[in-house]
């Protein structure tokens, strides 16, 4: 390609560049001035230009976080890089380069509009993060394969695109596919397709395009799903009984228990797992049950909360808005009042005044907060009280410290595990005692007849099982209490920061106005004094 | 009842032979006697006598009213007879009289057969005559009694005292537009039935101001403010984490005291404001009637049950009020009747009607005329009766089916119809007041007065009706969409409502005068205006708008003017506007905006150069960011000018930002502001432009008050009128010409001809020949008779003119004059003539060539006639 400035040496974007190019398109005449004297700060640089510069890197425009366009056109440039601090870009051009991979794209969300005409590039992709896409150029490249075409489905957006000058765009069916495979194009090449086109290429490619759509519905469905699972989970998890709605637990005693596995080829144990999963899996329900309606008792409560500190703080941002407004209408009056007055000893009588009355607007403002501060600290405190005495609620008939309920869950697991274990022991032991009698007729597969050597090892094998499915229980339940605590505490201690941040930032308001205010006297009082 | 009922039977054997003797009395001796069995010739005759005895009687008593020219020759024979089943009934009603004076000797004559416009007795009941009105306005009784009472004129009773001594059927009254209260009531009263409800036309006895239709003690319902209907705010229960309230530290004893105190200051007020109004009473409050209980009344009474009616309630037809059945009005009731039955009143009326029990199947409080209506029927709890009295009920109903079952005569009375146009006129001419306390209205037919004016209510100060208080008065289909116009005389202030569609989207403006630059408030149709404004206040100094619905947010700008600049060289017709001093703009949050950056006020002090800007508040904070710009334009020492610098821009900042605090920001925003500056003063330039126009306009209309007329009014609008009637000429014109082209010219030539057979060459040949002939002929004739009216009409002047001539010394001036107008009306004839002849004579010999044309062209002769052409 003959280029214009073959001859320039490659540059790098260097500090120099940069001013350079933002003072040339900054501001001009007065405004200019202006902004010469005080300089242009490159983050607030909102569009900047940077082509026949014959750059050969980009670089160093990371202080440019509000760029919103960039033209980097008409460069050496042979690789995306360096762009992934301007997040507001919404225009980017990088139209005749040497670019070979669509890369570095993935932070500049808000892209509307991308041009990369005239590059080497052979492949559309790496565009995933563009999704609001509406222009893209990719025009005199070297895109072979059609099916890059499809990639392109995914940009809802998208309404202009050019692709001439690739090797795609000699075949004959070029536009009828891109027509077909991307319905909402309106521009194809800079040209407006027409409705007859589209609906020929429609009925061309229809079965294949009924196939492709039919395909990707049942992938969002899918997705769909899976979203909606984890919404589920996620809402179990806020209630701390996610995975007990089956035999989850159940199943993640025995995976773990090789013993137990084993012993369920005894003789006579037959039913027993069974029944007892049952069992064990009824009683985890119940605790699920139970934890959804007390989530929904604490969202209750929280909801109603908020609201009480939320209209609160409101009624309270209404007096101190309307003490504001008032003091404001007489500040207007005694300013002037102050500026008219010839007389210097009225002047200071109303500049003493107006200092008291600064003063108690600043001591109302104060009274108010305080105020707001006293109730919401009794409200929150009455709040806290309320679901910890929630929280510890759950928790104990969810533990069964005390017998609240009829049968407290956990307890029962235990119980019902007890009661397992010692049938199985009793089993095994019978077992034992036939095999040593040698009365036992059926055959054990080896790894069982292993353990029924002596009555130690049977009873530790049964007891190890025990402990196991005691442990996973167990952990189950530590799991539940800490996740519960740390939830109320943490709830709890936001609620307190949120107020404390709250006060502070409202005094520090009232104060930068009086601060305000009262600059403003103490400059009329110098005005005076000069004058 | 069944007292009286036996009593009856008792006593009808003895009254019967008694007729003959008591028919002095009454009205139609000779068909009571034609139903008695046995009758002799004597008997006859002596009948006849005495008929001729008592029809003398009747012309004796004339009667005022009946003298207004009834044609009765016109009206239909059931007003001037009565049928054999309507003489019955006045039979039984006599019967029914006889016995009731018998009974209550004490009690007036009952009003049951009063003489209709035909000096024709006929039973009351048999007057109303059930219709429904083919007007939808008409189905609801408020509407129902308003246009009886709007369409009828009122007419005194002859005598306040008694019940009238004629009933005119409704058709009569409809056509009169004016009657008393009986025949008020009787045509609301069949519109009323027709509609549905159960309603009774009712005599009694009515308070002075109810019977001469006085509403001057009334207060006009117009003026009547609707009462505010104070919505309770449904008081939330309080939250469980509702904050308390700060504690009160005010002494509860300085509460007490001033509660105290207040409630003293408010009883006085309270004491003297009940002293006034005692006062204003008894100075409103009429003086005595003397005849007070004894003035006859008609009303209607509308029972509860039909028509969703939830109580029953009075309907007085003159003023079509409804009271309650307890109303101070009401003083009494003799009897009251519908369609069907006739009750007479058993209860006593020493409270007025407040005590009445309107239960009319009640025997013992309502003695009814005729068995077997359908109303007759207790209304106590049934269930204990039924079984003690079933075989009774049964005995009596079969009795009294045999001997006593007698339904009531259909209505002799036509079919009640209001033409549209009578419908439309409303009132009798059209106009109608009424006088109020203190307040007249007046109302008008549409299109009767040429700017729309439907109806006036004048308030006044003053019981006197002196002293205007205020003026409203309604306009209809105005072109402007004027609906109201309500005048204040006490504050001078007019206030015209319209409806949505005037030009400039007007709603209501209210204006002292209609000089520009005065105090004035315009409202206006939002959604119809592109600017979307709601209101333009205006005093000398100032203008306010109000906006609703911008896409800028703007909602409010005010603008202040100064005093104009006098241009004392320069006197050009151009227009010189107020200076604008100050511009106020409010703006609305734009949430698309972060709240420093949204501009909820700006204030352009255009002779400081100053520019105030506020911002929207934050949601959670309570001051909001300033910013003031001084544009001021200096030069600094070395003489160049000074583009911006830190102090001509003050802001305040809730939380400052570094760009904000740049000059550049600065320096940008102020041009910002210059331009909009620019841009407001312009827009309040406009406005004042418009309220210019809009008072041109107004007054424009206000000069041309033009009526817009709908396009379904097929009578009123002129251009469907044209239209229709061109229409109707074009029919007629093409009907015409049908009839010409069907006519035959051939068919009596073709008669002559054998029938059946075909035409040879010579005969057409023939035919043609004898029906042009015939023709020419004619053509002749036609001439010759014009020919001979000429010379007759010449002889005839010329025989004049000598007798004129001969006789000319003696003639009187009338019969000269009637010579010469003898004369000129001589001459215009044979002119006419001459100008006919000479138009035949030059049109003859064309249509006698159009004919042979026609005759070529006939399909019948067509084929024979070819070849000799």
């Amino acid at each position: 390609m003959q280029r214009l400035y073959d001859s320039m040496e490659p540059r790098v974007m260097d500090e120099d560049m940069l001013k350079l190019a933002v003072g040339e398109q900054g501001p001009q005449e007065e405004a200019g001035q202006l902004a010469r004297q005080e300089g242009i700060l490159f983050k607030d640089v909102v569009s900047l230009r940077l082509d026949f510069q014959n750059i050969l890197r980009i670089d160093n425009l990371w202080q440019f976080e509000n760029l919103r366009k960039l033209q980097l056109d008409n460069n050496i440039i042979e690789k995306i890089e360096g762009l992934e601090h301007l997040v507001h870009l919404v225009w980017l051009d990088l139209s005749f380069n040497n670019i070979e991979a669509i890369e570095g794209l993935d932070t500049l969300v808000n892209l509307e509009d991308l041009s990369l005409f005239n590059n080497r590039i052979a492949k559309i992709d790496s565009l995933d993060a563009l999704v609001k896409l509406q222009v893209l150029s990719l025009g005199n490249n070297q895109i072979g394969n059609i099916m890059n075409i499809i990639y392109l489905r995914r940009f809802k957006d998208l309404r202009s695109l050019s692709l001439s000058g690739n090797p795609i765009a000699e075949s004959e069916d070029y536009k009828m596919f891109i027509c077909a495979y991307l319905p909402d194009l309106v521009y194809l090449d800079f040209r407006r397709i027409d409705d007859h086109m589209k609906e020929l290429a429609e009925s061309k490619h229809q079965y294949s395009i009924d196939e492709l759509k039919h395909r990707e519905n049942l992938i969002q469905a899918r997705l769909d799903d899976e979203l909606a699972q984890q919404m589920e989970l996620e809402k179990h998890k806020a209630a701390f009984v996610e995975h007990l709605n089956g035999s989850f637990l159940f199943d993640s005693m025995y995976t773990e228990d090789v013993e137990g596995n084993k012993l369920a080829y005894l003789p006579g144990v037959g039913e027993l797992p069974l029944t007892y999963k049952d069992k064990f899996v009824i009683i985890c329900l119940n605790i699920f049950e139970y934890g959804l309606k007390q989530q929904e008792k604490r969202k209750l409560e929280l909801d109603t909360f908020n609201e009480c500190i939320k209209e609160a703080i409101q009624e309270n941002q209404e007096q101190g808005k309307h003490r504001i407004a008032k003091f404001e209408e007489k500040h207007l009056l005694s300013l002037n009042a102050i500026r008219e007055e010839l007389d210097l000893t009225n002047i200071e009588v109303r500049i003493v005044e107006y200092s008291e009355d600064i003063t108690e607007l600043f001591n109302v403002l104060m009274t108010l907060e305080m105020q707001l501060v006293e109730q919401l600290e009794e409200t929150i405190n009455m709040f806290e009280r309320n679901i910890m005495d929630l929280v510890a609620l759950f928790l104990e008939n969810v533990q069964s410290l005390y017998p609240f309920l009829d049968d407290p869950p956990m307890a029962q697991c235990r119980d019902l595990e007890n009661h397992h274990h010692e049938k199985l022991l009793e089993i095994s032991i019978n077992t034992l005692e036939k095999i040593l009698k040698g009365e036992l007729d059926e055959d054990l597969p080896e790894d069982v007849r292993a353990l029924f050597v002596d009555k130690d090892t049977i009873v530790n094998a049964v007891g190890a099982s025990h402990d196991i499915h005691l442990l996973k229980i167990d952990n189950r339940e530590d799991e539940l209490v800490t996740r519960t605590n740390s939830w109320c505490t943490h709830l709890v201690d936001t609620i307190h920061k949120d107020e404390i941040m709250r006060n502070r930032r409202r005094v520090k308001e009232i104060n930068q106005y009086i601060d305000h205010i009262q600059n403003e006297l103490d400059n009329l009082e110098c005005g005076d004094v000069i004058d | 009842m069944e007292v009286l009922k036996e009593k009856v039977e008792e006593e009808e054997e003895a009254e019967r032979e008694e007729a003959a003797e008591r028919g002095e009395k009454m009205m139609r001796p000779l068909e009571t006697r034609r139903e008695e069995p046995p009758m002799t010739q004597e008997m006859l005759r002596d009948l006849e006598k005495k008929l001729s005895e008592i029809e003398i009687i009747i012309p004796e008593q004339p009667l005022i009213v009946t003298k207004d020219s009834v044609d009765i020759s016109k009206l239909p024979l059931s007003y001037r007879s009565n049928t054999l089943k309507e003489e019955h009934l006045l039979q039984v009603a006599d019967n029914f009289a006889r016995q009731y004076s018998h009974l209550c000797p004490d009690r007036v004559p009952l009003f049951l057969h009063p003489l209709n416009e035909c000096q024709v007795p006929k039973f009351v009941s048999t007057t109303i005559r059930p219709t429904l009105m083919p007007y939808p306005e008409l189905y609801n009784w408020d509407s129902c009694a308003q246009f009886v009472s709007d369409f009828l004129t009122m007419v005194p009773l002859p005598d306040p005292l008694q019940p009238p001594s004629h009933l005119y059927s409704s058709t009569t009254v409809l056509k009169q537009q004016k009657g008393n209260c009986f025949d008020f009531s009787t045509l609301l009263c069949s519109m009323l039935i027709g509609a549905g409800y159960d309603a009774y036309c009712v005599n009694g006895y009515g308070s002075q101001d109810l019977c001469q239709m006085d509403l001057t003690r009334d207060v006009c319902p117009l003026t009547m403010k609707h009462k505010e209907v104070v919505q309770e705010e449904e008081k939330v229960p309080p939250k469980k984490y509702a904050i308390k309230p700060p504690r009160d530290l005010s002494s509860r004893f300085e509460q007490e005291q001033n509660m105290k105190k207040q409630q003293e200051i408010k009883g006085e007020k309270e004491k003297q404001r009940k002293e006034e109004e005692q006062r204003l009473l008894e100075l409103e409050k009429a003086k005595i009637d003397p005849l007070h209980g004894l003035r006859v009344h008609a009303w209607v009474l509308v029972l509860s049950g039909k028509r969703e009616v939830p109580e029953s309630f009075f309907i007085d037809p003159l003023t079509a009020r409804s009271y309650s059945t307890q109303d101070d009005h009401f003083l009494g009731i003799e009897s009251l009747w519908n369609h069907k039955n006739y009750w007479v009143n058993m209860q006593d009326c020493w409270n007025g009607c407040k005590d009445l029990v309107f239960d009319l199947g009640d025997p013992v409080r309502w003695e009814y005329l005729l068995l077997g209506t359908d109303k007759a029927q207790l209304a106590v709890a049934e269930e204990e009766e039924d079984g003690m009295n079933d075989d009774e009920d049964m005995e009596n109903l079969g009795k009294e089916d045999e001997d006593k079952s007698f339904d009531m005569p259909p209505s002799w009375v036509e079919q009640i119809e209001i033409s549209p146009e009578a419908f439309e006129t409303r009132c009798p001419n059209g106009k109608k007041v009424i006088q109020y306390k203190r307040a007249k209205l007046e109302k008008w037919a549409p299109y009767l007065n040429s700017d729309g004016l439907v109806c006036r209510l004048t308030t006044y100060e003053d019981l006197e009706c002196t002293e205007t208080l205020e003026i409203k008065e309604w306009y209809q289909h105005r072109e402007d969409m004027l609906e109201l116009k309500h005048i204040n005389k006490n504050t001078g202030l007019n206030v015209d409502y319209f409806k949505p569609g005037h030009p400039q989207a007007l709603r209501v403006h209210s204006y002292k005068s209609m000089q520009p630059e005065m105090d004035r408030v315009m409202e206006f149709y939002e959604t119809a205006r592109v600017d979307g404004l709601i209101k333009r206040e205006e005093t000398p100094k100032t203008m306010t708008e109000y906006y609703q619905g911008r896409s800028d947010f703007l909602s409010y700008r005010h603008v202040d003017f100064g005093d104009r600049v006098k241009k004392l060289a320069l006197n050009s017709a151009e227009s010189n506007p107020r200076p604008m001093v100050k511009i106020t703009e409010r703006f609305s949050r734009n949430p698309t905006k972060p709240a420093d950056e949204d501009v909820a006020e700006r204030v352009f002090l255009i002779l400081e150069e100053r520019i105030q800007l506020r911002y929207h508040c934050r949601d959670d904070h309570i001051t909001a960011s300033k910013r003031e710009f001084l544009r001021r334009t200096e030069v600094d020492s070395k003489g160049n000018k000074i583009i911006m610098t830190p102090d001509m821009c003050i802001s305040f900042e809730v939380e400052p930002m570094e760009h904000t605090k740049k000059l550049l920001y600065q320096y940008e925003a102020m041009m910002k502001l210059k331009n909009e500056e620019k841009l407001s003063r312009h827009q309040a330039w406009e406005s004042e432009l418009e309220v210019l126009e809009i008072l041109k306009l107004r007054e424009e209309e206000e000069a041309a008050h033009a009526l817009t007329i709908s396009i379904y009014d097929t009578k009123r609008n002129e251009k469907s009128k044209e239209y229709r009637e061109a229409m109707e000429r074009v029919m007629h014109e093409e009907h015409l010409r049908q009839v010409e082209a069907q006519l035959d010219y051939l068919a009596p030539f073709l008669a002559q001809l054998p029938p059946g057979e075909k035409l040879t060459r010579w005969q057409a040949a023939r035919v043609k020949d004898e029906c042009l002939s015939d023709f020419k002929q004619r053509l002749i004739d036609k001439a010759n008779l014009i020919q001979a009216r000429f010379e007759k009409e010449t002889q005839e002047l010329q025989k004049k003119q000598q007798w004129y001539q001969e006789n000319q010394v003696t003639l009187t001036p009338e019969d000269e004059d009637w010579y010469l107008s003898y004369c000129s009306q001589a001459m215009f004839r044979i002119r006419i003539l001459e100008q006919r002849l000479n138009r035949h004579k030059e049109l003859a010999p064309l249509k006698y060539l159009a004919l042979e044309e026609k005759l070529h062209k006939d399909p019948r002769l067509v084929d024979f006639l070819k070849v000799f052409v």
